[in-house]
């Protein structure tokens, strides 16, 4: 009995040997590529529902917008339009196409395509809808010839050319076909792909990532030594993409990474760090709607009470640099003799002596899991509690954070938080985060002050950067003075790629995952 | 024979009905549990569906699409009703139909708990049994001492640990993902299943290296649990009336062991095992995240922070229903070993 059963485990195992050995799929012949490890999960694809510079590497390696952001500072260059001209209303903004763009399936870009992109942007109201909504109306957007796009604006915006890279373009007549129900394609776009960028997706697991391969007719032409094919892989464990960066199973990955593991990686000998100011401040909100807030003297003691030295040295490692106002000092806007506060209690008590209004309990809300955010939250309640005043910290998960963002009622006092660029103009720290007309979800402070508002309008219509320029300055200047906000940092990143990548072209939009200026050796 | 091999196959069957039947009630249960759960959390999904930078007036209009405008008890028998009709509603955060995402991801998950399944038994059980038929000898405490540090030992930090041995130090195993590559195209979701239908063994091998250290991790809290068991049961079997007999009547201390001992010990381990189970699909969520492991993991902790809903009553749902499936083999398992138990 034993004997036999000996004999089938003989049998089995043999068989076993002997399987055949021949190409399952891609196994067999896999292809080198440059594979990004990625702490977001690629959920969806659909870059008109994905807003973030986590996944960035989808807008801007898939598809194309009509201008688009390169390097640092960044710079706005022609991409699918050659060159806009602005009527003298200054409400009509006319793109001019190229001729020679296609879409993967090799269909002309063409403008009833930008036109179905904006209008699929404006009716799915999500991603970076909120950019368009108050300035275009669904409709209004016209095609008078394939190669020619008007966007007639509901009224005059000088921010509108710094959105216009976010209007990525889609095959209009691909997604018609699978439109469900007026969907906009809303269920087929999000696992596929539609766009002219410089790669085509090639394959798709929500769960794992996707994979891209190199698009050779794009209009854009290529350098010498591109790179063939891209892999984007979701990987939730920042410390599994450390290891993996040091194995050599990832060449790159996001410039986010805690300062102690872009330390770690760079003793392994194996990775290059690309060393970059970036434009995310970090800073602590205030919300100035609620008493004591509302003092200024109080806010000042506030802003007196935050040992920036001490937390940038200690915390930060010294690996980013001090921030003093609310624009990123890569920004243009902010006065160059600024100041901002120091660590200064004595000055602080100053304040907190010609405060009327009584002083309660401060709530401060940090992001759980954002150690920084939390070190913050920490220092600063131990530095208030020095001057006497009582404070509650509580860690909460961004998600349920946000929602307490809209209500001035239901927000924190302060709030240990970053700000990142949506789009490259001082309006998207300083305008929308202190004038009256975005409070809500946006707002960095329920600020409110007649004076500075009248600025933002005025810097909202104003013809050029130069016109603009003492505007925001002089916006940014009484931010400072009322300490509307506590601005700390702008973060560095410190992209982490392989010493066999080149080329990587930085730009804060992009996040570095603008691949098809890089190249790969061995 | 015949008599009993019939009895056998009736109890059997009526296990299986009366396990079914409870099977709808015990869900529902689960499901109201967990729809009452998910709105007492703090958090609106409407916020979180409209994206970071949604004004107002585009939270409203995602409330009322989705519903969340209208009565908890009206949302809840909707709900019900489409579960009933098959459809788990969509996900608020990949737009797609739940029921697509689970069929997606939930393969991933059950090979990983059936290989750490395997893992565990293949290693704890016969482990168990010697060292329970050695009592005190060094291998027996060994054994102990094993099981006692494995059950204070959180498996993330096992999973860590043998990234660090395995992957970098040694560079024997794969650090992360399911394959090297993405997995071709599928036929069942399960890659070594895929991989050996196709006759690939490049595949085979490449799946089995990966699968190595996340199933490891999930399975050592389970081997530590079996193998107590097993030890424990083969003891008692040892001291146990019949084998005394057995011994006296000159029986073979081999033949004693195999058909005795080992099956008595196997009756408890099985039960023990099936319990397990339970443990491994929600103990790989964690190990998941580790090793970038495509299952239910990542799925479950999005739909968790974003308040997704659907997504979270689909993973219930699908966890639920699996765990009360696997006992329910256990069970069926259990009476084949010994079938006095059901009788």
């Amino acid at each position: 009995m034993t004997a036999s059963r000996r004999d089938a485990l003989k049998v089995l195992l043999g068989s076993a040997a002997l399987l055949p050995i021949h190409p399952w799929g891609t196994f067999a012949d896999i292809e080198p590529s440059f594979v990004f490890a990625n702490s977001a999960q690629y959920d969806s694809l659909d870059p008109h529902t994905v807003f973030d510079t986590s996944r960035a590497a989808v807008r801007f390696n898939l598809y194309d917008g009509l201008y688009r952001y390169v390097d640092n500072p960044p710079q706005l260059i022609p991409w699918l339009a050659e060159s806009y001209s602005l009527s003298e209303d200054r409400k009509a903004y006319t793109f001019k196409l190229r001729t020679d763009a296609k879409f993967h399936d090799g269909t002309p870009v063409t403008s009833s395509d930008v036109v179905y992109s904006i209008e699929r942007i404006i009716a799915l109201k999500k991603g970076p809808a909120a950019q368009y909504l108050d300035v275009i109306a669904p409709g209004s957007t016209q095609a008078p010839d394939p190669h020619t796009v008007v966007f007639n604006l509901s009224h005059v915006s000088a921010i509108f050319l710094a959105t216009v890279p976010d209007i990525v373009v889609v095959n209009s007549a691909v997604l018609k076909q699978y439109d469900n129900g007026g969907d906009w394609g809303q269920a087929w776009l999000a696992r596929n792909e539609a766009g002219s960028g410089s790669y085509a997706l090639d394959r798709y697991d929500p769960a794992v990532g996707w994979t891209a391969r190199r698009f050779s007719s794009h209009f854009a032409g290529w350098h010498q030594t591109p790179i063939e094919r891209l892999q984007f892989r979701s990987t939730l464990e920042a410390n599994t993409r450390v290891l993996g960066l040091m194995r050599g199973d990832f060449q790159g990955s996001e410039g986010t990474l805690p300062y102690d593991q872009i330390q770690r990686l760079r003793q392994s000998g194996e990775m290059q760090i690309i060393d970059q100011e970036s434009m995310r401040i970090f800073l602590l909100m205030l919300n100035c709607s609620k008493p004591p807030m509302t003092d200024v003297h109080f806010r000042r003691a506030l802003a007196y009470a935050f040992d920036y030295d001490g937390f940038i040295k200690n915390v930060m490692k010294n690996s980013v640099s001090r921030n003093p106002g609310p624009l990123p000092i890569t920004m243009w806007g902010t006065p160059p003799d600024l100041k901002g506060y120091s660590f200064d209690l004595a000055k602080a008590r100053a304040e907190l002596a010609q405060v009327t209004t009584p002083i309660r309990k401060l709530s401060i809300n940090a992001i759980a899991g954002a150690a920084e955010s939390e070190q913050a939250a920490i220092l600063f309640q131990s530095a208030l509690h020095q001057l006497g005043i009582e404070s509650a910290v509580e860690a909460s998960p961004w998600s349920v954070l946000v929602n307490r963002l809209a209500d001035p009622q239901k927000r924190a006092d302060v709030i240990p938080v970053w700000k990142s660029t949506f789009y490259v103009d001082p309006n998207n720290w300083v305008g929308e985060g202190f004038g009256t007309r975005y409070h809500g979800q946006r707002s960095l402070s329920f600020y409110s002050n007649p004076k500075f508002d009248a600025l933002l309008e005025q810097a909202l219509e104003a013809t050029s950067q130069a016109e603009r320029l003492p505007l925001y300055e002089q916006m940014s200047q009484i931010v400072s003075d009322d300490a509307a906000g506590i601005f700390v940092y702008n973060s560095r990143w410190y992209g982490p790629y392989s010493k066999h990548v080149s080329g990587i072209r930085f730009s804060p939009v992009s996040g570095g995952q603008d691949m098809r200026w890089a190249s790969m050796t061995g | 024979m015949r008599i009993r091999v019939k009895g056998f196959m009736t109890s059997w069957l009526s296990l299986t009905v009366t396990r079914l039947l409870w099977l709808p009630p015990t869900l529902l249960v689960l499901l109201v549990f967990v729809f009452v759960i998910s709105r007492v959390v703090p958090i609106d999904p409407a916020v979180l569906a409209a994206g970071e930078n949604a004004t107002a007036a585009q939270v409203e209009e995602v409330r009322q699409r989705l519903g969340l405008d209208e009565p908890l008890l009206l949302q809840f028998a909707k709900y019900l009703r489409d579960v009933l009709h098959g459809d788990l509603g969509n996900s608020v955060y990949t737009q797609q139909p739940v029921i697509q995402d689970l069929i997606l991801r939930l393969p991933a998950t059950l090979e990983l708990a059936i290989v750490a399944a395997l893992l565990a038994s293949l290693f704890s059980i016969p482990l168990g049994v010697v060292a329970g038929l050695h009592r005190n000898s060094w291998l027996d405490h060994a054994v102990r001492l094993f099981a006692a540090v494995s059950l204070a030992l959180a498996s993330f930090w096992i999973a860590i640990q043998l990234q660090f041995l395995f992957s970098m130090k040694l560079g024997w195993l794969p650090l992360s993902g399911r394959t090297d590559e993405f997995a071709p195209d599928t036929v069942t979701g399960f890659v070594l299943l895929d991989a050996a239908i196709a006759g690939d063994g490049a595949g085979i091998v490449s799946a089995l290296r990966h699968i190595i250290l996340p199933a490891g991790s999930v399975s050592l809290l389970t081997s530590a649990t079996l193998l107590r068991f097993a030890r424990n049961s083969a003891i008692s079997a040892a001291s146990s009336a019949s084998v005394a007999y057995q011994e006296a009547m000159g029986m073979p201390r081999r033949v004693i062991v195999w058909k005795y001992v080992l099956r008595m010990a196997l009756a408890a381990t099985v039960t023990q095992l099936g319990l397990s189970m339970g443990v491994m699909l929600t103990g790989s969520l964690v190990v998941e995240a580790i090793f970038d492991w495509p299952g239910l993991g990542g799925y479950a902790v999005q739909s968790i922070l974003y308040s997704d809903y659907n997504a979270l009553m689909g993973v219930t749902l699908c966890v639920g229903a699996l765990f009360a499936v696997f006992n329910l083999l256990v069970d069926l398992l259990q009476a084949a070993i010994d079938p006095r138990g059901e009788s």
